[in-house]
């Protein structure tokens, strides 16, 4: 429905699964204590339900795993809390520039289950001081560049916004559309890089 | 007032905390000196120092009427105290050579190294506390609403008397702003004395229908009324002897008959909540805090 | 006169950092000192996943003096009776860590500190809703107390008068999310759910919060309760009690009988409060994301420099980062009242 589903539903969601992993990995080799903030919950388990993807995200704090599941298949995973938002909403909740009060503000990011536990994941990542899409960006290879653009853009309207939801939310219904063109255009862009890139992998795999 | 405890469970009628009439003010606690069944009546204006002039004048008339009908008098002192009229008010009430009852910790140095009482608006939730104001002069504490059955028993570790509110809607909290003159348009300045419409508060709702809480003035309380009928065998058993029934627009002497026989054993517990809910039918029963639940639910009396 | 002539000592900027990663931001973006609080219920702002470990706050404090910046760690919900442990624990270790000053409510944990770490110094929390020169002055002869945080019931002549009257510094907020109630005396968030902010640090907790949509409409509950309802396309707030449209006797549609969804902004009344002898300046929001600290602070930092100058604050607009995208000068406005 959105510019970024639109854009990466042809890319078939196994060949995510290698990126995220070494994604992860590779935070948390560098912020081991990431999810520290969440010990008090017991295991908490997040689905992340990305209304524009095909497919959405499980995530584990212990032991740690990011798992790509397809949407149909999303519902029966049993989790503490669902957080239901667009990728661009969830980008900016990964990168800590969304706030733990504006969290609720906005429909376009749903919190269904222990909201405790949203609100645990949300601090923990804004504790840790770091940008998680930046740092991921290490290992994502040729999808950084664009993905790094798209990313840009929208920050340039939550910084106008200071990023507070309940502005975002505001900023994001009028030049929705507007925005939606560019950013589709520089999706598409990703949407070349990422499957060439798997066509590359292939081709190791292979070798 | 005595440090020591007495056996028997004694009754204490808190202060009218609304905007009743000068007259109905008078009349009832001229009732209440020659009916009710309580042991000590505490007077004076917790809420707003701008309705102690309105009823002060039966003030003195009424304190002795109460003397003489037998009563312990305890004056109270203001819970929000901020501008020079309301530090007035709290500093001729403790030059009075009087019991007083400090809602508000801008009493306690002028109360300092003398007996006194703490009302329910002084934060006191531990044993550290409470020792701290026994030494500076407290013998008698109303224990603040949120304060759990568990707690109530730890802080029985300070030799000083107990008292716990177990009849009346719940002070939940205070503001500078006053929301009965809000919700007509005006400010605290401009009141008009919007508080006195409401004997029993201004009932609030949620936007489903639900009741919520009672505005007075710049009070807010619970809309349901606590009732500890059910559970005076184990406040007993924790060691609290002195119970409060806050004034609601209700026939306060039956209610305070109710506690009285429950207390007495005249009267047994299903009966004594039967009669309760026949004398407070438009109140809602909570005993949600002292069973450290939230303080709106009601928790059935086990066996 | 020109502005070197007229500057003065500048107001303390005290700043908000619920994480490392805030207090970072905070010290960096200008803040003369930072607050904190331990992860546990001995603070005000006892949310999941925030605040700070024993060794953060030992990072904490070392990155702060490395800048110059003072960290006071807050203490100051109520010691639980029976089990006060835990808060005498957050004192000492508040104490050996070097940390600036505490920030207590409870007169139980302020005798405490005073008796057993008479030198580390003491800050009066607004959660003891000390509101008058009386109440003030007793804190200080009974705790040594140094400073005050004042309840936001003052008005800012009052604020001027209570200055002439006592001896402590005062600290007012001046940013971020307003309290209705006087805080410190409040349970209406322990009345719907059980949790309150004396107990428990907490008020209208994310553990009760629900979002219903019933499709033409958005339901915001607490514990169960309808706290306030948004049209399908129109901002929906946190429902915090004390922020919910509610009905009563008088008028049959449903009105915030206690408070708008409104923050606290006072920016542009720095020069009345600097007059009015007020000694540091509060930023709400230990629960806000550092790039909303990192912002305030900034804004904040350049305006105080500006008012010790003798110049007019930039009072640039502050309110994206506010509640409802609205700000009010609360009580320090008389008519609020």
């Amino acid at each position: 429905m959105l510019f970024a589903g639109f854009a990466l539903r042809p890319i078939p969601p196994w060949l995510l699964q290698p990126a995220l992993d070494r994604g992860l990995r590779h935070v948390l080799d560098r912020h081991p204590d990431l999810f520290e903030r969440l010990a008090d919950l017991d295991r908490p388990r997040y689905r992340i339900d990305v209304t524009d993807l095909p497919f959405g995200f499980v995530l584990d704090v212990a032991p740690e795993r990011l798992t790509l599941v397809r949407r149909p298949e999303l519902v029966d995973v049993a989790a503490t809390a669902t957080i239901r938002a667009p990728l661009l909403t969830l980008l900016e909740l990964m990168q800590g520039r969304l706030d733990g009060d504006a969290l609720f503000f906005s429909r376009d990011l749903v919190v269904e289950g222990d909201t405790e536990a949203v609100v645990a994941l949300r601090n923990a990542i804004d504790g840790a001081g770091i940008d998680l899409i930046e740092e991921a960006m290490g290992v994502l290879g040729l999808l950084a560049g664009p993905l790094r653009a798209v990313l840009e853009r929208a920050q340039r309207v939550f910084d106008a916004a200071a990023s507070d939801l309940e502005t975002v939310r505001q900023a994001a219904l009028a030049p929705l559309a507007r925005r939606r063109e560019a950013d589709r255009a520089r999706l598409e862009d990703l949407e070349r890089k990422v499957a060439e890139l798997s066509r590359r992998r292939k081709r190791e795999e292979r070798a | 007032m005595n440090a020591a405890l007495p056996e028997r469970t004694a009754l204490t009628l808190g202060p009218v905390l609304f905007n009743w009439a000068p007259e109905t003010w008078r009349d009832f606690y001229l009732r209440i000196a020659d009916e009710a069944a309580v042991d000590t009546v505490v007077l004076g204006e917790v809420v707003c120092s701008k309705r102690a002039p309105l009823y002060g004048v039966h003030l003195p008339a009424v304190a002795s009427r109460l003397k003489a009908a037998g009563k312990e008098v305890v004056f109270a002192t203001l819970a929000l105290v901020i501008g020079p009229r309301d530090l007035e008010l709290v500093e001729a009430l403790c030059g009075a050579d009087a019991l007083i009852e400090a809602n508000d910790v801008s009493a306690l140095g002028h109360l300092r190294g003398r007996p006194h009482a703490i009302g329910p608006m002084i934060n006191v939730y531990n044993e550290g506390t409470l020792a701290w104001l026994a030494s500076n002069g407290a013998r008698r504490i109303c224990l603040p609403p949120e304060l759990s059955a568990d707690s109530i028993e730890q802080l029985g570790s300070v030799a000083i008397d107990r008292e716990v509110l177990a009849f009346g809607r719940l002070p939940l909290a205070v503001s500078a702003r006053c929301y009965h003159a809000r919700s007509r348009g005006l400010t605290k300045n401009t009141c008009q004395y919007a508080c006195d419409a409401d004997a029993d508060g201004m009932a609030v709702e949620t936007m489903e229908g639900e009741s919520f809480v009672a505005v007075n003035g710049m009070q807010t309380l619970s809309h349901a009324c606590a009732n500890l009928l059910g559970d005076v065998d184990d406040l007993q058993r924790r060691g609290v002897r002195r119970l409060r029934l806050s004034p609601q627009k209700v026939d306060m002497v039956a209610v305070a008959q109710v506690f009285r026989d429950r207390l007495d054993g005249t009267l047994a517990a299903d009966e004594s909540l039967e009669r309760l809910e026949d004398l407070a039918p438009d109140l809602p029963f909570t005993n949600g805090f002292y069973h450290h639940a939230e303080g709106s639910a009601w928790v059935p009396a086990r066996g | 006169m020109n502005a070197i002539d007229r500057k003065v000592q500048p107001m303390e900027l005290v700043c908000p950092a619920g994480t490392p990663a805030a207090l970072r931001t905070a010290v960096d973006a200008g803040a003369d000192s930072v607050y904190v609080g331990f992860r546990d219920e001995t603070n005000a702002r006892n949310f999941p996943g925030l605040n700070f470990s024993r060794p953060e706050l030992e990072a904490g404090i070392a990155y702060a003096h490395a800048k110059g910046a003072k960290v006071l760690v807050a203490i100051n919900t109520y010691p639980r009776a029976g089990d006060m442990g835990p808060w005498h624990r957050a004192v000492a270790d508040a104490a050996a860590l070097g940390a600036d000053a505490v920030i207590l409510a409870d007169m139980g944990l302020c005798a405490h500190t005073a008796e057993h770490h008479p030198e580390l110094r003491r800050h009066l929390s607004v959660q003891a809703s000390a509101s008058n020169p009386a109440a003030i002055r007793f804190y200080q002869a009974a705790f040594g107390v140094k400073r005050v945080v004042l309840p936001r019931v003052l008005t800012v002549d009052q604020i001027r008068a209570l200055n002439r009257e006592i001896e402590v510094e005062t600290e007012v907020f001046v940013f971020g999310g307003l309290c209705t109630m006087a805080e410190g005396r409040c349970v209406l968030s322990g009345y719907v759910t059980g949790i309150s902010p004396n107990k428990d640090g907490a008020c209208s907790p994310a553990s009760h919060v629900r979002y219903e949509d019933q499709g033409d409409k958005l339901v915001a509950r607490l514990g169960g309760m309808c706290v306030d309802q948004f049209p399908t396309g129109s901002p929906a707030g946190y429902p915090t009690l004390c922020k919910g449209r509610y009905v009563t006797g008088n008028d049959d549609k449903a009105a915030y009988l206690f408070e708008e969804p409104t923050s606290l902004s006072m920016i542009e009344h720095l020069p009345a409060l600097q007059a009015a002898g007020v000694r540091a300046l509060k930023i709400e929001g230990r629960q806000r994301g550092r790039a909303y600290v990192g912002r305030v602070v900034q804004a904040f930092r350049e305006a105080v420099d500006d008012v010790a100058a003798g110049l007019p604050p930039n009072a640039r607009d502050l309110m994206a980062l506010a509640e409802g995208g609205r700000g009010t000068e609360g009580a320090y406005r008389k008519a609020w009242q």
